[in-house]
């Protein structure tokens, strides 16, 4: 009993952190709509400002720093600027990127937000010392005895701290006619204009309120939870899962939930402890909690989730469908031919790194650019692939062209699981899930070590028919013959993905994207196209983890971590999600490839790549939704049609 | 059996419930082969809530028989290949598609079966052509995205797609809004030349002119109820339609 | 004294304009009946005269100041709208609609109840669970404490049963005689409308078709009833 007391109140200081996060994006949600993926990447930014200052009293800023005192500031000036610097981000958030989308579809709000929470997560590193770098104690190191159990005074403090903002927020909303008229503005945004009330002006107020308690909260619990460069990020995927429960309504139940979820995992962390709990479920067990939190939550919820009304919706960005011409095709072919005979050594690694991520690409634009659905998973399904390519290689022994076809097939029914959400959740809710779900793939099964095994899930080289397809021959890095089956295999899927989309399948996929009530009425089934968008798109990234798994030899959490699979989902939406000539750019720009090679070797820059890719992110969500693919083409339109006018007036 | 064919569109008893509000309250309906049933009343009277109850996009209870089959427990895309097709109010396009292949979705079969169809078709396959885009005089604008056309020809395209593949019954909500008078005259003749090829077709406009030129027989609804029911003439000399239209008193 | 005037104004959505080159002006104290069948771009109108749509050509002004599109601000000036959607939030109380629309320095919330008292033994209920004519006499409670000067106000028997709408309009029609309010009112109900008002303004195809004092439209209801029921009588 006093063992389940002191775990309970453990989980209180990281439980007191998503529950104001989740409080947080329920208030931010009634004010504006938007499900705020960057509201962990607020608090981030606050701890690391604070423990900067309090190791060597330096005040950093994204570009710049003050040296404010000689040594530790205090830790009332710390947590003052900490709590600050959080605030100015959550406004700047608000200011720079969210307001100017308010009315555009879900897929740029979330691409957006997401971009910022990578931008973050880069700069930290970057801008600060994290090996170095210490959070100092800011509560007393005392405890009491509760029900046989010395309990922290520190965690009690997080536990009152997150009840007080939960009780303050509610408070606002509730009493005030500014937080009643930002509940007004959640039903309908027109008639809070209708009244005399700006919504913009409404949401700023939210978006300081809780910046500055996610700030504070983070700031506070740091030298508890320790820093870490990128763990705040993911805590708000707790919050969402808490805001979930409190069916983005009711913030102080988002505030419970955060904190029981924070209980729930400490309490995990306790039982597997003991010599009943299976080994397989001992390590990254607490972090499938928030997705099956959230799956729940949202089967329960889904339909009576508030939908916001009164604004109209952007459009998502136009699509064309391939025109399967047969020069293009063979030009682009010729090209990574030749950049694959003329290149050696890393430079080859990098070609051939962009040929898989195309393909990766590929599965996003399928289910996202035509579908219509904002998944953020691609990248644990082709981790999927990639870990049971080990499995059917090294224990089952299947030969080359079956071993990619079987892990695919088992990416591809993954891929209709996670889609069975997509059937009654669209939009923002959609990504909550996909993200949730990538994150427990990632820490329960690639970083179990009961699955994966510490040297990594090695992977037999493919041969065929007595040739040796394998990537490494002594000292060569990337064998041609290894490139060239690569090519091959992403060729044929282009190929065979680009006659789906031109085709029948194409057609299905844009109908339920542009109105799934008018392709019901036009006798679609609705739900069957969108596990086949989810199954196409999974078998593709499947087929693209056992590219990369057999272009490594093996495989372990890093190769398909969350930051890589976001840095993807960057360099698609830049590129343009919505064309099949926009999956192949994104190749040349993705994690590892052509670009970050050039990076690299030829700028020693690479330390820059995911905050160029998450800039470029933001600035294309909220500037040119359409991508370079989109504004190129219309480049071309544009001067085409100028052409002909000049035609017509000689 | 009665000397009267079985209508190809029967609902009985139709009740469409939100929250507090009855919406359409026990509507028995009928539309016959050959026949232009038109169905008016005044804005919020539930003539559109009662096209989306019939076509499988609001929660009903009461029956739906279409051709002899009864439809109330199918889901919308399995009416619509049951053969009952309708238009919206506000176009509802595929924006993404152009006009040619904004009909050639109805026509097609999908899920796995495209699929297949995807992989192995011929070349010759991919642009497929409508017929009824002639019959429109659509023609020009096949390969034009909806968002380039004129509110009129947006509209239009969305009759076409109704009438894109095998139908039994057409619903029509409000397709001459946004038409001029020209244009809403030819579309009357096309309602009756839809009919004549053997379909029913119900109506719902609030064009007068429209309706009761069209029309063999109208509908009157009124907070979810029919009102009156009748040739144009007995309609229009109802007191209890022009009451429920200007809000005067009905004579007693 | 003019409190709203149209001056050549072209506004609407997308390709095609729903109203064209439009004049219009409201007195203080006057009622305005605005008429037409469907689509005649009346509601496009409201939403000009307010700024939730900015005008392709002409001007829109009033109270002295030219509208833009700082709706809450011109909201706040007394130019109030009571939209076809009626502009209430069903997930709030009825209480906190009106403490909502209530301004600081302004009348209390719950003098609203003075001229709608039907409404105060609801102050407590949830706007969701009210009847269709008891959501709209809120709207239009909401819309007096806005203290307004200009009322704009769309499609009033929306759903209601004449008499609902019956037990409504005299209120507006007070708000002109007892305030000097100038109102424009959209309504479907012709002869209702045209009972409260001083004049109407009869839209076609987003033009003025005819206007004339409500006097004069109520003793030539055939004008107003061809609008409606199409222009050629072939079937007569």
């Amino acid at each position: 009993m006093d063992q389940l007391v002191l775990f309970v109140s453990l989980g209180f200081t990281v439980g007191a952190v998503y529950a104001v996060i989740g409080s947080s994006l329920v208030a931010i949600h009634s004010a504006t709509g938007v499900l705020n993926f960057a509201q962990g990447s607020v608090a981030l930014w606050g701890v690391w400002v604070a423990a900067e200052l309090g190791t060597t009293g330096t005040l950093v800023l994204p570009v710049g720093e003050l040296q404010l005192t000689d040594g530790p500031a205090t830790i009332p000036v710390t947590v003052a600027l900490g709590v600050i610097s959080s605030t100015v981000l959550a406004l700047l958030l608000h200011l720079l990127v969210l307001r100017p989308l308010r009315a555009a579809p879900a897929l740029s709000q979330v691409a957006a937000s997401v971009g910022v929470m990578l931008l973050v997560a880069s700069l930290v590193p970057l801008r600060f010392d994290v090996t170095t770098t210490v959070a100092r104690p800011i509560l007393a190191d005392s405890s009491v005895t509760i029900l046989g159990a010395e309990v922290a005074v520190a965690n009690l403090v997080m536990l009152g701290l997150a009840v007080g903002v939960a009780l303050l927020l509610a408070g606002y909303l509730r009493f005030t006619r500014w937080g009643t008229a930002t509940r007004a503005s959640a039903e309908d945004e027109v008639a809070v204009l209708l009244t005399g009330y700006s919504p913009d002006r409404l949401a700023a107020v939210v978006w300081l309120v809780t910046g500055a308690a996610t700030g504070l909260i983070a700031v506070v619990g740091s030298p508890s939870i320790g820093l870490d460069p990128l763990a705040y990020t993911f805590y708000v995927l707790p919050g969402l899962a808490a805001a979930l429960v409190a069916r983005l309504r009711s913030v102080l139940v988002a505030c419970a939930a955060g904190l029981a979820i924070g209980s729930f995992q400490s309490v995990l962390l306790l039982l597997s402890t003991y010599d009943f709990w299976p080994v397989w479920a001992q390590a990254g067990f607490g972090d499938t909690v928030p997705f099956l939190v959230v799956v729940v939550a949202l089967f329960v919820n889904g339909k009576s989730l508030p939908e916001r009304g009164g604004v109209v919706s952007g459009r998502m960005p136009a699509v064309h469908p391939p025109t399967m011409r047969a020069l293009p095709a063979l030009l682009t072919l010729a090209g990574v031919l030749a950049a694959i005979l003329l290149t050696e050594g890393s430079w080859r690694f990098g070609v051939v790194t962009s040929v898989i991520m195309a393909l990766i690409a590929l599965s996003l634009v399928v289910l996202t650019g035509y579908l219509g659905q904002i998944s953020l998973a691609a990248m644990a399904f082709a981790g999927t692939g990639g870990f049971l390519l080990s499995r059917v290689t090294t224990e089952w022994g299947i030969p080359f062209p079956l071993s990619l076809l079987v892990p695919a097939l088992g990416a591809t029914v993954l891929g209709v699981v996670v889609g069975i959400p997509a059937l009654r959740i669209r939009g923002a809710h959609l990504a909550v899930v996909t993200l949730a779900g990538a994150l427990a793939i990632q820490n329960f099964v690639f970083g179990n070590p009961a699955l994966t095994p510490y040297e990594g899930n090695l992977i037999a080289d493919p041969t065929l028919g007595g040739l040796d397809l394998g990537v490494r021959e002594g000292t060569n890095l990337t064998t041609i013959r290894f490139a060239f089956m690569v090519v091959v295999v992403v060729g044929a899927l282009t190929w065979l993905t680009a006659r789906l989309l031109s085709g029948r399948t194409g057609r299905a996929f844009l109908a339920v994207r542009s109105n799934e009530r008018a392709a019901a009425a036009a006798g679609i089934n609705v739900a069957a196209t969108k596990l086949l968008g989810f199954g196409i798109s999974a078998f593709l990234a499947g087929v693209g983890g056992c590219l990369i798994g057999y272009s490594r030899g093996q495989l372990s959490v890093e190769s398909f971590s969350i930051l890589v699979g976001l840095a993807l989902l960057c360099t698609v939406y830049v590129a343009g999600i919505t064309s099949l000539t926009g999956a192949l750019l994104a190749g040349l720009l993705a994690p590892l490839g052509v670009a970050e090679t050039f990076l690299e070797s030829s700028l020693g820059l690479g330390e820059y790549y995911n905050l160029i890719a998450a800039l470029a992110l933001v600035v294309t969500a909220v500037l040119n939704p359409v991508g370079i693919t989109g504004s190129v083409r219309a480049a071309i339109t544009h001067a085409r049609s100028r052409r002909q006018q000049h035609v017509l007036a000689a | 059996m009665s000397s009267q064919p079985e209508p190809v569109l029967r609902t009985r008893g139709l009740t469409v419930r939100y929250g507090g509000v009855t919406a359409n309250d026990a509507v028995d309906l009928e539309v016959h082969r050959g026949q232009v049933v038109g169905l008016i009343g005044p804005n919020g009277a539930g003539k559109t809530t009662y096209v989306d109850a019939v076509t499988g996009f609001a929660r009903s209870t009461g029956e739906v028989w279409l051709a002899g089959r009864r439809i109330d427990r199918l889901p919308a895309h399995r009416r619509r290949r049951a053969g009952l097709a309708r238009t919206w109010q506000a176009g509802e396009l595929f924006d993404d598609l152009s006009v040619a292949e904004n009909l050639a979705v109805v026509a097609q079969g999908g899920g796995l079966r495209g699929l297949a169809a995807d992989v192995f078709r011929r070349r010759a396959d991919r642009s497929p052509r409508d017929p009824v885009l002639d019959d429109l005089e659509l023609t020009d604008e096949a390969a034009r995205r909806p968002d380039a056309l004129s509110l009129g020809r947006q509209k239009l395209v969305g009759v076409a797609r109704a009438l894109a593949g095998e139908s039994h019954v057409l619903l029509l909500d409000e397709p001459a809004a946004g038409l001029d008078t020209h244009e809403s005259l030819a579309f009357g003749e096309e309602v009756r030349r839809m009919a004549g090829r053997g379909s029913g077709v119900l109506l719902i406009d609030h064009d007068m002119n429209l309706v009761l030129g069209t029309c063999d027989l109208i509908y009157v609804l009124d907070f979810g109820q029919v009102i009156a029911c009748g040739t144009p003439d007995e309609v229009r000399h109802d007191p209890a339609v022009v009451a429920a239209y200007l809000g005067a008193e009905v004579a007693p | 004294m003019t409190v709203l005037e149209m001056r050549g104004v072209t506004a609407g959505y997308g390709s095609a304009a729903a109203v064209r080159d439009l004049d219009l002006t409201v007195a203080a104290g006057e009622v305005v009946a605005l008429l037409g069948p469907n689509g005649a771009g009346k509601t496009t109108t409201l939403k000009t005269a307010i700024g939730l749509i900015r005008p392709r050509a002409g001007e829109v002004r009033a109270l002295g100041r030219v509208v833009d599109r700082r709706v809450d601000r011109t909201t706040r000036h007394g130019v109030v709208l009571v939209p076809d959607t009626r502009a209430i939030f069903s997930g709030l109380s009825v209480r906190d609609n009106l403490r909502l629309a209530a301004r600081r320095g302004g009348p209390r919330w719950d003098s609203a109840l003075e001229r709608l008292p039907r409404l105060a033994p609801l102050v407590d209920r949830r706007v969701g669970l009210l009847s269709g004519g008891e959501q709209q006499m809120l709207a239009l409670a909401k819309a007096l404490l806005c203290r307004p000067k200009v009322l704009l106000v769309d499609e009033l028997s929306l759903g209601l049963a004449p008499v609902a709408v019956k037990e409504l309009l005299p209120v507006v029609r007070g708000l002109a005689d007892d305030l000097g309010v100038g109102v424009l009112l959209v309504e479907q109900h012709v002869d209702l409308a045209l009972g409260v008002s001083d004049r109407g303004v009869v839209l076609h195809h987003g033009r003025t078709a005819l206007e004339a004092s409500a006097a004069e439209l109520l003793a030539d209801r055939d004008a107003v009833h061809r609008a409606y029921f199409g222009a050629d009588e072939r079937n007569d």
